[in-house]
C-alpha cells in the first residue's frame, strides 16, 4: 500500500510541474500582487516553480503574405472576458453591510459543508452560483472511500477540489464562510491542508485602486 | 407604526383602507396626517417578510437548535427572490435557464437499475475490504486522483465542465447563449520539451510562449467518424469587440487523427496585446455527420492578415448548423508575454499596440441646491411648521423679496427660530400659503 501511496505522490508531483504554468501569470501581474502572495506560491510550490527562459525560434514572415491592413487598430479596446478584472484584481468587490456574517466581500468563496453522510465542498460566486464541486456523493469519489464522511473523506475532497480549481483556473479563493468553532475539528483541518498542498491559495488578492 | 397600521387595515378590508383615515384627516383629529401620506398607504404588493410568524406565542415556535441548522436555513431564505426591489436583481440580468438553446450532443444513459446494482456490489467490497478499514482508521488513505478523474469524465464531468464555461461567458460569446454539455473529452496538450507538458483543461493559464507550437489534440473516436477542431480567441480583435481571431482549424478529420484532417488554417500562436488582460483561447470540436465542403472558410497559407483571420463562430456554426454538432470544448486563459512582441514583429509585421487600463470615472450624482420646485408632498412633515413661519412672514410683513426667496427663505431660517403650533388644521395653512404666493 506505501508503495501505491508514493507513487501516487510521485505522479502529483509531475502533474504539478505541468500545471505550474496556472499559478505564474498572476504572480507576476503587480507589484502589490507580488508582494501579498510571492511568499505562499514559493512555499506551496517549493520543486515546481520555473520561470519562463525558452524562447521558441521565430521564422521571419515570407514576403508574399499580405500584412498591409495589419496596422489598423482602433484605439479602445474591450476584452469580453467576464473574469479579465477580477484576475487582475481590478474588478469592483461587492462589501455588503459591515456587520454581515459571513462577509460578501470576494470574487470567489470557498464553501465546506459537512453533512451527516456526505461531505461537500464547492467554490461560488458573489451570486451564489457554483463554479466548480467536489462531493462524496459522486460515485468517482465514493468508490475509493471506505466511508463517505469522516476525516479521510475531508482530506480526499480538499485534494479532488483543489485539482478541480486549478483546471478551472482558479487560484485565489476566499474562505471565511465557516463557523469558527468547526473550524478547530480535524476534518477541516484535514481539508484546508489538502487544499492549500493542492496549489489553491485561500484568500484572494486585495483589489488594487489605483 | 406605520406598518402595523396598514396590515391591520389590509387585514380588514383590501380596497377600503384609505376612507377612515381621509375621514379623521377631514375631522382634524390627527395634527400631521397629509396628503402625502396618504399616497402611501397602499396595499403592499406581496407578503411582507416574517408575516407569517405569530409574535404573540413566540415558545410554540419551531426552534433551530444548531447554529448550523440556522445557517442553512438563513442561507437558503437569503437566495429567495422576494417581490420587492433588491440590489440583487438591479445588478443581474433577468436571465430564463429553460429558455437557454442546447445545441450539443444527445446523451444515452445505460440502464440506471444495473448501474446502481454494480456499484452497491463495489462498495460492499470496500466495506469488507480490511487493508482499506485500516488506512481510513489511521487516517492515511488516499484515492488515486486520476483515476478519480477518469471516472468524473465519464458521469458529472461534461456538466461541471458545462458550468465553469458558463462561469467564464464561453457560450455566450461563441453561440449567443446556446449551451451544450461537452461529451467528448477533449485533451489537448502544448508540450514543452521532452519531461515538461502544459495540458489545456477548462480556463486554466497558459502563456504565449508556451502555447507557440501547435498542441497536441486527443480525443477518443471511431475511425469511421468525421471531426473538425477551431481554436478561436474570444476577446482579441484589435478592431471589432464583437469578432474573433481564428488561430487554426482543422476540418474533416477522420477519427482522431488530427494530422490526417484538412488544415484550412494553419495554427497561428497566441498574440494577447500587451495591457489587455486574459484572452480566452477557445479548443472547439465539432462531430460531423458527413464530408463537409468547407472551401469558403479556406485561408491562404501563410495567412498573416489579420483581417483574414477575423472570425465569428457563431456564423461559422450557423452555415453549417445541418451538419455537425459541438461535442468538445477545452479552453485556456492566456496575458501577454514577450514572444508575443516577435509575433508582432515578425509574423504580423505591424507595430505592437499597447494598452492601458482605463479606470471608469468615479461617479458622483449631480449636486443640486436646495431641491428647488419638488412637490411639497415629498417632504411634507419638515416643511410643514417651515410653512407656517413662511406664511406668518409674508403675511405680517407683506415683503415681496420673501415671495422671490421662498425656497431659500426656508434654509436660512430653518427651524430652530421657535415653531408656533397654531391649532388651524395644516391643510388650510397650505392653501393659505399658496393663494398668498399666488
Amino acid at each position: 500500500f506505501c508503495d501505491r501511496l508514493s507513487s501516487v505522490k510521485t505522479l502529483l508531483r509531475t502533474r504539478r510541474v505541468a500545471d505550474i504554468s496556472q499559478a505564474r501569470p498572476l504572480a507576476v501581474v503587480d507589484p502589490v500582487f507580488l508582494t501579498c502572495f510571492s511568499l505562499s506560491l514559493l512555499s506551496t510550490f517549493p520543486q515546481g516553480l520555473r520561470f519562463t527562459s525558452a524562447k521558441p525560434s521565430f521564422e521571419v514572415a515570407s514576403t508574399e503574405v499580405d500584412t498591409r491592413e495589419n496596422e489598423v487598430v482602433a484605439p479602445d479596446f474591450t476584452n469580453r472576458n467576464p473574469r479579465n478584472l477580477e484576475q487582475l484584481a481590478l474588478a469592483r468587490k461587492e462589501r455588503g453591510w459591515e456587520t454581515s456574517w459571513p462577509s460578501r466581500e470576494f470574487w470567489r468563496r470557498l464553501r465546506f459543508e459537512r453533512t451527516q453522510q456526505y461531505v461537500e465542498a464547492f467554490v461560488e460566486d458573489p451570486r451564489g452560483n457554483v463554479i466548480v464541486s467536489a462531493s462524496t456523493r459522486e460515485w468517482a469519489i465514493k468508490r475509493h472511500l471506505y466511508s463517505p464522511r469522516g476525516v479521510v473523506a475531508c482530506k480526499n475532497i480538499g485534494l479532488v477540489l483543489a485539482q478541480r480549481c486549478l483546471e478551472a483556473g482558479i487560484n485565489f479563493v476566499e474562505f471565511k464562510a465557516v463557523v469558527p468553532w468547526e473550524r478547530r475539528s480535524d476534518s477541516f483541518q484535514g481539508f484546508e491542508k489538502a487544499m492549500t498542498d493542492g496549489g489553491v491559495v485561500l484568500r484572494e488578492p486585495r483589489r488594487i485602486y489605483q | 407604526m406605520a406598518a402595523r397600521s396598514w396590515e391591520g387595515s389590509a387585514g380588514a378590508s383590501g380596497g377600503k383602507m384609505a376612507a377612515p383615515m381621509l375621514a379623521a384627516a377631514r375631522a382634524g383629529a390627527r395634527a400631521f396626517s397629509t396628503a402625502g401620506a396618504l399616497c402611501r398607504r397602499t396595499a403592499p404588493l406581496g407578503p411582507m417578510p416574517n408575516a407569517d410568524i405569530d409574535v404573540s406565542n413566540l415558545e410554540a415556535l419551531e426552534k433551530y437548535e444548531s447554529f448550523t441548522c440556522y445557517f442553512k436555513a438563513a442561507e437558503k431564505e437569503s437566495k429567495k427572490t422576494p417581490w420587492w426591489k433588491t440590489y440583487k436583481k438591479y445588478i443581474e440580468s433577468e436571465q430564463d435557464e429553460d429558455a437557454k438553446i442546447d445545441i450539443g450532443l444527445p446523451h444515452y444513459r445505460p440502464s440506471r437499475f444495473q448501474e446502481l446494482k454494480m456499484r452497491k456490489e463495489i462498495m460492499k467490497q470496500n466495506r469488507q475490504n480490511v487493508e482499506m478499514e485500516r488506512a481510513s482508521r489511521l487516517r492515511t488513505l488516499q484515492i488515486p486522483l486520476d483515476e478519480v478523474k477518469a471516472e468524473w469524465e465519464k458521469y458529472s464531468g461534461p456538466f461541471h465542465k458545462q458550468r465553469v464555461a458558463e462561469y467564464y461567458g464561453i457560450y455566450r460569446d461563441l453561440f449567443n447563449g446556446a449551451t451544450f454539455a461537452p461529451r467528448v473529452t477533449l485533451r489537448v496538450e502544448y508540450s514543452q520539451d521532452d519531461e515538461h507538458v502544459v495540458p489545456v483543461y477548462h480556463g486554466n493559464m497558459v502563456t504565449p510562449t508556451e502555447a507557440y507550437r501547435p498542441p497536441e489534440v486527443m480525443y477518443e473516436a471511431d475511425e469511421s467518424t468525421l471531426w473538425t477542431l477551431l481554436l478561436t480567441n474570444l476577446d482579441g480583435h484589435l478592431r471589432d469587440t464583437a469578432s474573433e481571431y481564428i488561430h487554426w482549424l482543422v476540418t474533416n478529420i477522420p477519427g482522431n487523427d488530427v494530422g490526417a484532417g484538412k488544415e484550412i488554417c494553419h495554427y497561428f500562436p497566441p498574440f494577447p496585446a500587451k495591457g489587455t488582460g486574459y484572452h480566452r483561447f477557445t479548443f472547439l470540436l465539432f462531430k460531423q455527420d458527413h464530408l463537409i465542403d468547407f472551401s469558403e472558410d479556406v485561408r491562404p497559407t501563410p495567412c498573416h492578415s489579420l483581417k483574414m483571420r477575423t472570425f465569428k463562430t457563431f456564423d461559422f456554426y450557423r452555415k453549417h448548423e445541418k451538419d455537425m454538432t459541438p461535442a468538445g470544448l477545452a479552453f485556456f486563459q492566456c496575458q501577454w508575454d514577450d514572444s508575443v512582441t516577435h509575433v508582432f514583429h515578425q509574423l504580423l509585421d505591424m507595430k505592437e499596440p499597447v494598452f492601458d487600463f482605463v479606470r471608469p470615472p468615479v461617479y458622483h450624482p449631480p449636486q443640486k441646491k436646495f431641491p428647488h420646485l419638488q412637490p411639497l408632498s415629498n417632504r411634507s412633515l419638515l416643511i410643514s411648521t417651515e410653512l407656517e413661519l413662511i406664511k406668518k412672514l409674508i403675511t405680517t410683513k407683506k415683503n415681496t423679496v420673501f415671495e422671490e426667496l421662498f425656497p431659500c427663505a426656508s434654509v436660512v431660517l430653518g427651524r430652530s427660530t421657535g415653531v408656533n403650533q397654531e391649532e388651524t388644521p395644516i391643510k388650510a395653512q397650505m392653501e393659505n400659503v399658496f393663494s398668498c404666493m399666488s
